[in-house]
């Protein structure tokens, strides 16, 4: 259940911006109270030594209250506002170390998204490319699996449609607010993914793009899913860091051999651990399955 | 079935090699960053210290995958994401120790191979009866499982956190000798791990060799955060550079830190770090 007043509390700590976000998640979820470290009375592990950050006038006036007003309007627009407090929070997300204190959803996440996997790559596709997106999508649909895209142009978008037209799920995770569409020429994608699926943004619902929202969101993209898929990227695409991200959660990446042969970054991640190359869609499901459902150890 | 290789790899990617225990700055015990003043750091320069061989598989800041997931695999409320947790940490545990049990069995002094395996308790006597650590130690890590026994439980005496006592645990067996591993998840200031190996002397163990998972770094105090920072960042599994202890002079890197320990015991250190230093001895983990 969300519990509207610790949901205030943790929006204004974070708009105090006392420490990065996913400390704040971090200290807020082992108080197990966005409250308590609002007021000072929960304070993490390296500050308990030098507990004078802040001065007790700073951390008064705060109108909870008036924070709760902003929550409902929200809500009355039909944005679902889910912090790390609640159970509602993504089970995957919340493994990883980085994940945002406050999530934004428009239509709803199921327990299913569990099984999710991130299909991503460059906003400008080949048409090859994009044909791989889609029967990458269209074959995780089918294996049970949600994808997850960014909806940029390109791979995400054929991501998406991929999922859709196979009748499965598909989650958006926007780099901006969820008041706004970027491109402005996904706006109806959005709607469509918003009313059968889930829209999710962890940042204020007037957030436009900037340079460090999409590096922030693909944090989420990869903390909300069990494995990442890079089906087509330069090196300067925003696809080659949520693979990084994603290695630095522990989740398999999974690369398509042809991105490989194309794309030196591609070919030396090949070599990281935890790096997978595939050359058929079919084979990434029964990857995820063994890696993120294990049962036991062998040797 | 997933193997332990392909569930351990990718903790690679954020798990820290430790550097050699008594190199210039490095705690001989805990492997904590120093000023170099001492051999050792404050805290295990001023307690019991009742392991014979500390060896943490990994660094970890307050912040990070690892500190994480060291936390997420006691507090995770989703079974699915739990149950994952313990098996990569098994995994982990699993592929570190057919590589190097025989590092810190050597370095214990109690050969290549411990009689039992146990973990540390947690401080709450409650949240012990279900604690994570017992199940991937004792049922899901293959080179541990079957000399898994529990031995210690959390005694009613009242201390401190940080201070070394051995009467903080209860030992439920006569160990007659018998050389024990003892495993914990993370080393803060080793108050509760040495006070647990303490317990089982004073149940009559053999040498206790210490592994935990997390050597924890506060990266806010002096320069401990920015000397976690400038570590590799990518681990080792390898024999040499893993843990490089001077055990483990087969690889190049092994070498040097052991030339670096010899260097310093010789002819800077007080001739009493130099008997510290020949327990090491220097002998290849293959």
């Amino acid at each position: 259940m969300t519990d509207l007043y610790e949901t205030a509390a943790l929006i204004a700590l974070l708009r105090r911006g006392d420490r990065p976000w996913h400390q704040e998640a971090a200290l807020v979820e082992e108080a197990g109270s966005a409250a308590a470290v609002l007021s000072g009375e929960h304070v993490g592990p390296s500050e308990a030594s030098t507990p004078q950050l802040f001065g007790a006038t700073d951390r008064a006036a705060v109108d909870l209250p008036a924070v709760e007003g902003e929550v409902r309007q929200w809500e009355a627009e039909g944005m679902q506002v889910v912090s790390v407090l609640d159970d509602e929070y993504p089970e995957n997300l919340r493994a990883v170390f980085n994940r945002p204190p406050l999530l934004f959803i428009r239509g709803e996440l199921i327990v299913r998204d569990v099984r999710s996997v991130a299909i991503v790559g460059t906003r400008r596709a080949s048409k090859a490319g994009e044909t791989r997106a889609g029967a990458i999508a269209r074959h995780m649909t089918e294996a049970g699996f949600t994808v997850l895209s960014g909806l940029a142009a390109g791979i995400d978008t054929a991501s998406h449609r991929g999922a859709l037209t196979a009748g499965g799920r598909t989650i958006a995770v926007l780099g901006t607010g969820l008041r706004r569409s970027y491109p402005a020429s996904n706006a109806e994608l959005q709607e469509e993914i918003a009313a059968q699926c889930a829209v999710v943004s962890q940042f204020w619902p007037d957030q436009p793009p900037t340079k460090t929202t999409f590096p922030r969101r693909n944090v989420t993209m990869s903390g909300l899913s069990l494995a990442t898929v890079v089906v087509e990227a330069s090196h300067t695409s925003g696809a080659r860091m949520q693979a990084r991200l994603a290695l630095e959660h522990g989740r398999p990446v999974v690369l398509l051999d042809s991105l490989v042969e194309q794309h030196a970054w591609a070919s030396s991640y090949a070599k990281r651990p935890g790096t997978y190359v595939i050359s058929e869609p079919d084979e990434i499901s029964g990857l995820i399955e063994r890696l993120a459902f294990a049962e036991a150890l062998s040797a | 079935m997933a193997t332990v290789r392909e569930l351990s790899e990718p903790y690679s990617a954020f798990m820290r090699n430790p550097l050699p225990p008594g190199a210039p700055g490095v705690c001989e015990v805990c492997l904590r960053f120093t000023d170099g003043s001492f051999p050792t750091c404050y805290p295990c320069g001023h307690r019991a210290r009742y392991a014979d061989a500390v060896l943490p598989l990994s660094y970890t800041g307050y912040d990070g995958q690892l500190y994480h997931v060291l936390a997420q695999y006691k507090r995770q409320r989703n079974q699915t994401v739990a149950r994952q947790l313990r098996l990569q940490l098994a995994a982990v545990l699993w592929r570190f120790l057919d590589t190097h049990e025989r590092c810190l069995g050597r370095a214990a002094g109690a050969g290549s191979r411990f009689d039992i395996v146990t973990t540390v308790p947690s401080s709450d006597a409650v949240r012990d009866e279900m604690h994570p650590l017992r199940s991937i130690v004792g049922e899901l890590a293959g080179p541990t499982r079957d000399r898994f026994q529990r031995l210690l439980t959390r005694s009613t005496l009242e201390a401190e956190k940080r201070d070394v006592v051995a009467e903080k645990f209860a030992p439920s067996a006569e160990l007659s000798g018998a050389s024990v591993l003892l495993i914990d998840d993370t080393w803060v200031s080793g108050g509760s791990v040495q006070s647990a190996a303490g317990a089982l002397k004073v149940a009559g163990s053999g040498a206790v060799g210490v592994l935990v998972f997390g050597r924890l770094i506060d990266q806010a105090y002096e320069d401990q955060g920015e000397r976690l920072a400038a570590l590799p960042k990518q681990f080792d599994w390898e024999p040499a550079r893993s843990h490089a202890r001077p055990d483990c002079v087969a690889q190049p890197l092994g070498r040097v830190a052991a030339a670096v320990i010899s260097w310093i015991s010789v002819e800077h250190q007080p001739s009493s770090r130099a008997v510290s230093w020949s327990r090491w001895g220097r002998r290849s983990c293959s």
